[in-house]
């Protein structure tokens, strides 16, 4: 064992910041399924619900994005 | 089933490539590209200094970026030669120009449905740019060469532990691989450049729309001497709204910038799992295909229902509503 030990803190510090895309993970599963359940019962809406459901996805992607950004300043010594 | 019929030789092509792809990748080796969030640097000396901006670098985005612009530039010429030649004729688009009339119509007929036939016009040739201008770069990095053919540069001291290697290259004899090609939108600087263009045309469309009233949006002090309370509140929401004006730009940049790289590290963590001669990897490119479309298909639409937010103003959005 050898090595900087504020080094592995940035490694583990990544790690964690990570956790939070476990909500953007649930966020994109529900928005998924709304979608899904409305296409089933009505398929005419095909087309409007993939396009609403794709922008919902992105503004909850965003929360994992900020995550990536958290990890990113930590990993590189941004700050 | 019956065109398969017709030329059943195309499967062999494509099995007897694949052979060939196994057998050249167990002769020829290839050489792990290292992984870095920045691009890198093809020429080790700077081309030229910036003054106060600093030395200007030849980085391996720059010339994706000029096969980028050079490719879309030939479709634009060909499509519009095309389109001509129709008008002079029978007005029937033949051939490119057909393919993107059709693509063009697809997308007008979005932008009318989100934003209203009074802005499509003027919204439409951002969404439709900044869509096709990302699928591109998307799209372009998919292709084999890129990020895998390069040049052999020294290896810096204090590799890998230096700052900024993500996955470290393999080292031959001292030497490392920076590949010449890298597909643009892995480069931060793009997607930062690209969301700022975006975030300020927002802006742009929005002071169209409004005028001065846009102002309204962030500075709101409409109910301020009517109720007081509210009003204040109003005005406190107002700044949030200008906080998240420019947390856009971050999310912009970030979110395109964030897929593309996950697809590039993806690919290099499956390389390594299963030797040099996986096919593993090509699942990962079909993966990583869907995800470059989406991604370009996402930035063009969220450009494009901002945009159609700031055309409507506070007070006639409720008054639409009922």
């Amino acid at each position: 064992m050898e090595g900087n030990i504020l080094d592995a803190m940035r490694y583990v510090g990544a790690g964690l910041a990570m956790i939070g895309a476990a909500g953007a993970g649930v966020g994109i599963g529900l928005s998924v399924q709304g979608a899904l359940t409305g296409m089933a019962r009505n398929p005419d809406t095909y087309g409007n619900l993939l396009t609403n459901m794709i922008l919902g996805i992105a503004f909850s992607e965003a929360i994992a994005i900020y995550c990536l950004v958290i990890a990113f300043l930590m990993l590189f010594k941004v700050v | 089933m019956e065109q398969v019929q017709r030329r059943p030789w195309r499967r062999w092509v494509v099995l007897v490539l694949m052979i060939v792809g196994f057998v050249l990748g167990g002769i020829f080796v290839p050489v792990q590209p290292e992984i870095t969030v920045a691009a890198e640097r093809l020429i080790e000396e700077p081309l030229f200094n910036l003054g106060p901006l600093g030395p200007f670098y030849l980085v391996n985005t720059i010339p994706t970026l000029v096969v980028t612009l050079v490719l879309l530039g030939i479709i634009a010429y060909f499509a519009n030669r095309s389109l001509k030649k129709s008008a002079e004729t029978d007005l029937v688009p033949r051939g490119i120009g057909n393919v993107v009339e059709a693509i063009l119509e697809i997308l007008y007929n979005l932008t009318e449905g989100s934003a209203g036939a009074k802005w499509a016009k003027a919204i439409f040739p951002w969404f439709a740019t900044i869509l096709i201008y990302v699928l591109f770069a998307n799209l372009l990095k998919l292709i084999p060469g890129f990020e895998s053919i390069g040049v052999l540069h020294q290896v810096p001291t204090g590799h890998p532990a230096s700052g900024g290697v993500l996955m470290p290259g393999e080292v031959e004899n001292g030497y490392i691989l920076a590949p010449f090609f890298r597909g643009i939108s892995v480069d931060l600087n793009f997607t930062a450049a690209l969301a700022l263009i975006a975030v300020v045309a927002i802006q742009y469309i929005g002071f169209r729309a409004q005028g001065a009233g846009y102002l309204s949006k962030f500075f709101n002090t409409r109910r301020m001497f009517k109720v007081p309370f509210f009003g204040a509140m109003d005005f406190l929401v107002g700044l949030l709204e200008l906080i998240s004006e420019l947390s856009k730009i971050l999310s912009f940049a970030f979110r395109l910038f964030g897929n593309m790289f996950a697809g590039i590290v993806l690919v290099a963590i499956v390389a390594g799992l299963l030797g040099k001669i996986s096919i593993l990897p090509a699942m990962i490119m079909m993966f990583e295909l869907f995800v470059g479309v989406i991604q370009a298909f996402v930035f063009g639409m969220l450009t494009m229902v901002f945009m159609a937010q700031a055309t409507q103003g506070h007070g006639e959005e409720h008054a639409e509503a009922h």
